[in-house]
């Protein structure tokens, strides 16, 4: 195998190592240099012409203001500066724009490159404990991808860095000036970070073996922390932002770095983008074997790259479970946090995102579904279930209508006269939150059902508490519905909002209850099972397009938040301490952002297919005669 | 399994979950400072 992945295709693994690297180089370079240059500078009020001739003036007063008074400086209070509309480098194009486009595509890599290692190194764990090696395979399959789109993040996230400096200096100077330090320990840490990958990928071979294995795994490991660390601290610059603290209210700082750092939303945020970003690279590689296993030319091919797309999709959905539950809490905090923010959110305008968000996730969820459904064709055994399936589709649909009906509708006179008022006599009541509560709480249990049969379809218990462990199941699916309906209709709609907020903590716990059960009781049960003969390979071809729907849906949904949460600021740079004067110093509408976010959306999507065809290109050699050595195992 | 302790099982899961879940629910409104006013009557 190795000798297979020297022989095949050498010169574009070369090229593509090389420019990977160079690619990592710079942008490493670019970062470094911007952190270093500017994390000495202070806020000035300089007055800067237009044009791009001011992009450089501004440049270069960052590099003269780094080197002069720094030590006058030094006892000089610091507040947060007030830029003015010249203040900001006009190059005819919006500046927000751009730094919307480029870090938009930066986060959608990074949340891959990310992620991706996260289950990596559990496959590869598994691996090394079944001492079943397609696990191995599979592992580093997933790394190439990503080793692919590493380089191209590190661009972007020069390219972000870059942009940020030129078109908003004052922001970026306060931003340094805050948290000091700690962006230079980003920067150790991207380097960190970029390094163990290549150490961790390119030693594949030479660390495979008995006790060296653990030695990789642990190089694995450390990538991970380095990775993980790096998102909570980029999160904090974002929460920061929105909720500053460690400075007082005309932004001196007052407070330690962890202070500043750990806000009231950072902590939400860290949770909310750890389990989306793995739900999200789980997608990505699933859109990936799905491509695989549509130009697979022979049964085995197919079968490896079904396999690889089912784990995928078991990656995606799991992580993505528990998801609604954290940009609960998320938002819950925005609430607790400023009230106005809140409202901005999920009150005003901005409140027709959640009912676009809402046919995403519906999208997401029918996706994952149906292929569910289409994957119990691999197996016989999964004809006992198969009467379950309408029923599930029956509730997904009705909990999915509920949930994108629109509380309050643009209406004309007319309209709103035939309707008797702004809300429909019995639809109106779908529109608040208790409903859509109940309805995701359901779309969630029954997804969990979905997977949970398909699980089941190959196997046959042998346990003799077999039907007390099913009458346990059955009862725990039938009184958590209960709960999530008696709780959403009773103190939803007949008691205060204090009660309304409080009972959507039932909802969730009875969701998460039916999860935990549901992995807990199966666990023991099907230990030792019998297992029924199941083919990979022998699902239709459409199942694999559920697999490219999750990817592209996950990212106009990523895009779609995102514009949400910078938009609840409104004219602030940072809360509540730093005005934005800039041109773009307004919410933008609707129909604007959707026209961007689908534009990034494709733009991601293009890039995306083509780390696909670099991959494919890269060691196709190594990978296909794993599969051939696979081939009766799978 | 006989259906008399067929029917024992399944009696014993519904009481088992039933009181998880309202132990569960107790726990989560006390725990915000909430009691888990289960009378139907408008709750302030």
């Amino acid at each position: 195998m190795r000798g297979g992945s020297r022989r095949l295709t050498p010169k574009v693994s070369m090229l593509a190592r090389a420019d990977a690297g160079r690619s990592i180089a710079l942008s490493a370079a670019l970062i470094v240099a911007f952190i270093l240059i500017t994390s000495l500078s202070v806020p000035t009020s300089a007055d800067r012409a237009v044009g791009w001739q001011s992009v450089a003036q501004a440049m270069a007063q960052t590099l003269e203001d780094s080197d002069v008074n720094a030590d006058a400086k030094a006892d000089e209070i610091i507040t947060a500066p007030h830029p003015q509309r010249g203040d900001y480098p006009d190059i005819g194009i919006s500046s927000r724009s751009i730094v919307w486009v480029i870090a938009q595509l930066h986060l959608n890599f990074a949340a891959f490159v990310l992620a991706v290692p996260i289950f990596v190194v559990l496959i590869e764990w598994l691996g090394l404990k079944t001492g079943n090696v397609r696990y191995d395979h599979m592992a580093r399959e997933f790394m190439k991808i990503s080793m692919s789109a590493y380089s191209i993040t590190a661009l972007f996230g020069g390219l972000l860095t870059l942009a940020l400096f030129m078109l908003y200096p004052d922001l970026m100077r306060y931003m340094m000036h805050v948290f000091g330090a700690q962006m230079l320990v980003y920067a150790f840490l991207f380097i960190a970070e970029s390094l163990f990958l290549y150490v961790y990928y390119y030693s594949w071979d030479a660390l495979g073996e008995g006790n060296r294995k653990w030695l990789h795994l642990t190089l694995g490991l450390m990538l991970n922390t380095a990775g993980t660390t790096l998102l909570v601290l980029a999160n904090s610059w974002a929460t920061f932002m929105m909720a500053p603290s460690g400075v007082n209210e005309v932004g001196e700082v007052i407070g330690s770095i962890w202070e500043i750092m750990r806000g009231p939303l950072w902590n939400p945020l860290n949770l909310h983008r750890f389990l989306a970003n793995i739900a999200f690279g789980g997608a990505v590689v699933g859109a990936y074997a799905a491509y695989r296993f549509l130009s697979a030319k022979t049964a085995e091919e197919k079968a490896a790259y079904d396999w690889m797309g089912y784990t995928s999709n078991f990656i995606a959905i799991l992580s993505f479970l528990p998801l609604p539950f954290a940009g609960y809490w998320l938002m819950a905090e925005v609430y607790a946090y400023s009230q106005s923010m809140g409202i901005t959110a999920m009150g005003g305008i901005l409140s027709w995102l959640f009912i676009v968000q809402a046919v995403l996730i519906g999208a997401i969820l029918l996706a994952g579904n149906y292929y569910l459904w289409s994957g119990m064709t691999r197996c016989e055994g999964a004809v006992r279930y198969q009467g379950f399936i309408k029923y599930i589709a029956f509730v997904l649909v009705l909990s999915f209508l509920v949930w994108v009906t629109p509380h309050t509708l643009i209406l004309t006179p007319a309209e709103m006269k035939a309707l008797g008022g702004s809300h429909h006599q019995f639809l109106g009541a779908l529109g608040v939150m208790p409903a859509k509560n109940i309805a995701v709480n359901l779309m969630l249990i029954f997804t969990f059902l979905s997977f949970q049969l398909y699980r089941r379809s190959d196997k046959v218990a042998q346990v003799s508490w077999e039907t007390a462990g099913n009458a346990f199941m059955v009862t725990i699916y039938a009184v958590a519905m209960l709960n999530v309906v008696f709780a959403g209709v009773y103190y939803g709609y007949f008691t205060s909002t204090v009660y309304n907020v409080g009972s959507s903590v039932i909802q969730v716990f009875s969701t998460l209850a039916v999860i935990v059960a549901g992995i807990t009781i199966d666990g023991f049960m099907y230990k030792g099972a019998k297992t029924l003969p199941s083919q990979w390979g022998r699902v239709s071809n459409r199942s694999q397009y559920a697999l490219f729907a999750l990817p592209i849906t996950f990212t106009w949904l990523m895009a779609l938040m995102g514009y949400l949460r910078s938009s609840i600021r409104t004219d602030w740079h940072i809360s509540d301490i730093m005005r934005d004067n800039s041109p773009d110093n307004f919410i933008p509408t609707i129909g604007y952002a959707g026209n961007m976010i689908t534009m990034v959306t494709v733009l991601f999507v293009l890039l995306v297919l083509f780390v696909f065809w670099i991959a494919t290109r890269a060691d196709g050699g190594r990978q296909k005669a794993n599969i051939e050595a696979e081939a009766g195992k799978l | 399994m006989r259906s008399g302790s067929s029917v024992l099982v399944w009696l014993a899961a519904v009481v088992t979950v039933a009181a998880f879940f309202y132990g569960m629910d107790h726990l989560i409104m006390s725990l915000q400072g909430l009691p888990l006013n289960l009378d139907l009557s408008p709750a302030q």
